[in-house]
């Protein structure tokens, strides 16, 4: 028992569990109590494991505990199975409810999430971004077998934050809750992580290679247009929500050319310092200064 | 046991208030509302005798229930006459949402107390009386959605055998709570707990039931009953996954939480 364990809870043998079950059966509606080995519960106390969600080899009882899924990834089920009761309960313990019901477990099992739904949302946010990123590996491997064309780069940031935002539209109406409750102090070192490694993967794919400064206006520019984007997603009541897309066009075309801007900004810049120089040497030999000699 | 319950089962109630300066309600209600039960829990208390934890539970199910049909309502703009009067209906005739408390208690007087305080305070439905042993109850398995025990798993003789058949009794995904005197680190806060515990209490006890040993007896086994961290790992042992426990007051009351998953 000397392994110090950082988790709360202990990540242990799942022996007599009732619900957790081997992964790799898959629909199972009836909870199987049958499966219960002998493990007695007076065998030598849990050890703690500092591993990760899948247990792969334990302590005691080793033998059929490898194929157990483990507490996480249990809750995990449940939060996907809530998200449908999502656009009828919103963001809630009792979409959670319903969601562990449709498992064949006890409505109380939600009683294992905070009451304001966090962890749902999170646990929806993250799965989206997943997706994301599944997609943009895929279009990527096209990309690079010479099946599809490279886009260029605002189409392929549009298409990106279009498709992102495209997972939002079934719980469109709950999603300004979600937002807001995604702000609370406590939940938001966890949603800006996954807000930025989301950014961090659309530019991954769209071919980001700088090291210098660049790369944090490019995140910061592309978290604005996201961010404006799904505000104005949130209102939007036109068909399929064109509007909200001609929007993130014309934010992406003004990122685009503020990268212009700044080269312009520049060229005229020492343009004008030369103009200047050229005034002031004019001045300077129309007053006489430069008289030579 | 059963001898103090007897002798204590009608000042039970007054005597809780007393001692612990009325905060005994309000520990019972935020384990209610750590629960936070929906509408349709079926729910075991044990040794909960005169019925506070049921009691609590019926009305915040009720409340419950009342919003969940406000909110159905609400949505539904164009509602017709018929469907307006079948929802207030289905208020009336099923206010609790099919949700039900049993009461178990090993002793008979307890719970006699009990069903006379629900009859005074008007509850009727969704609440029944069983008399029961925690460490061999009188149910099926795979029963319950939540199991509470406040305050009585310290007088229970063989605590792993009352949280195996908590294990037994609940259904998956089930809940299993406690409330119960628990370990106070803080030593100043300790001290002071001691003090009352050992010099004031017996005396009230003596005073107000006319009963000194039983209190005494009272405070002695919460001195004996396991400490947080033990009873955590006692529950991990019968079974119980996402164990956890929330100290109250300092460490005076904890509610131990775990999942039959």
């Amino acid at each position: 028992a000397g392994l110090r364990c950082q988790l709360y809870a202990p990540q242990r043998a799942l022996r007599t569990s009732a619900a957790l079950r081997r992964a790799s059966e898959e629909h199972r509606k009836e909870p199987n109590s049958q499966q219960h080995f002998d493990p007695h519960p007076a065998e030598p106390p849990p050890e703690r494991e500092a591993q990760g969600p899948s247990p792969s080899s334990t302590g005691q009882g080793g033998q059929e505990s490898e194929d157990y899924e483990s507490e996480e990834q249990l809750q995990h089920r449940i939060l996907t199975a809530a998200m449908e009761f999502v656009p009828e309960h919103g963001w809630t313990a009792e979409a959670i409810a319903e969601g562990a019901k449709t498992l064949g477990l006890s409505p109380a099992a939600a009683g294992m999430f905070h009451t304001d739904g966090s962890e749902l949302i999170l646990h929806f946010v993250s799965q989206c971004n997943t997706k994301l990123t599944d997609l943009l590996e895929q279009e990527q491997k096209l990309v690079q077998l010479g099946e599809a064309e490279k886009k260029p780069t605002d189409q392929f940031l549009r298409d990106a934050v279009e498709a992102r935002l495209r997972m939002l539209i079934p719980y469109i109406e709950k999603w300004p809750q979600a937002v807001s409750i995604l702000l609370l102090p406590h939940n938001i070192p966890s949603s800006l992580s996954l807000l930025s490694s989301m950014i961090d993967d659309i530019w991954h794919y769209a071919g980001d290679q700088s090291t210098d400064f660049n790369w944090y206006t490019r995140r910061a520019v592309l978290t604005g247009i996201y961010n404006t984007t799904e505000l104005v997603m949130m209102q939007d009541t036109s068909p399929d929500f064109e509007d909200t897309w001609r929007f993130l066009a014309n934010r992406v075309a003004d990122a685009m050319n503020m990268g212009d801007a700044a080269k312009q900004v520049q060229s005229t810049g020492a343009a004008l310092a030369q103009g200047l120089m050229g005034a002031a040497v004019t001045i300077s030999n129309l007053t006489g200064l430069n008289q030579r000699r | 046991v059963h001898q103090v319950f007897e002798n204590v089962a009608e000042k039970y109630d007054v005597m809780n208030d007393s001692m612990s300066l009325g905060i005994h309600r309000l520990w019972k209600d935020i384990l209610v509302r750590k629960m936070n039960p929906s509408p349709g829990t079926l729910l075991v208390d044990v040794a909960g005798g005169t019925g506070d934890i049921a009691f609590r539970f019926i009305n915040y199910v009720r409340s419950v229930r009342g919003r969940q049909l406000q909110q159905k309502l609400k949505r539904h703009q164009n509602l017709s006459w018929q469907e307006i009067s079948k929802s207030y209906q289905e208020e009336k005739t099923n206010p609790l949402g099919d949700s039900q408390v049993v009461v178990c208690d090993i002793n008979k007087e307890m719970l006699k107390v009990g069903k006379q305080k629900a009859q005074h305070l008007g509850y009727s439905e969704g609440l029944s009386w069983v008399l029961g042993n925690a460490e061999e109850l009188p149910f099926d398995d795979d029963k319950f959605d939540v199991y509470t025990i406040a305050f009585g798993i310290r007088n229970v003789t063989r605590i792993d055998l009352a949280l195996e058949e908590a294990y037994r009794v609940l259904k998956p995904g089930g809940r299993f709570l406690c409330l119960e005197f628990s370990h106070v680190s803080n030593p100043l806060l300790s001290r002071l707990y001691d003090l009352y515990s050992f010099q004031v209490i017996p005396v009230l006890g003596e005073v107000i039931a006319g009963d000194w040993k039983s209190y005494q007896y009272l405070v002695e086994s919460i001195r004996r009953f396991p400490p947080q961290e033990e009873l955590k790992a006692m529950m991990e042992d019968a079974g119980f996954f996402k164990v956890d426990y929330q100290n109250l007051n300092g460490g005076i009351v904890a509610i131990h939480s775990g999942f039959k998953l």
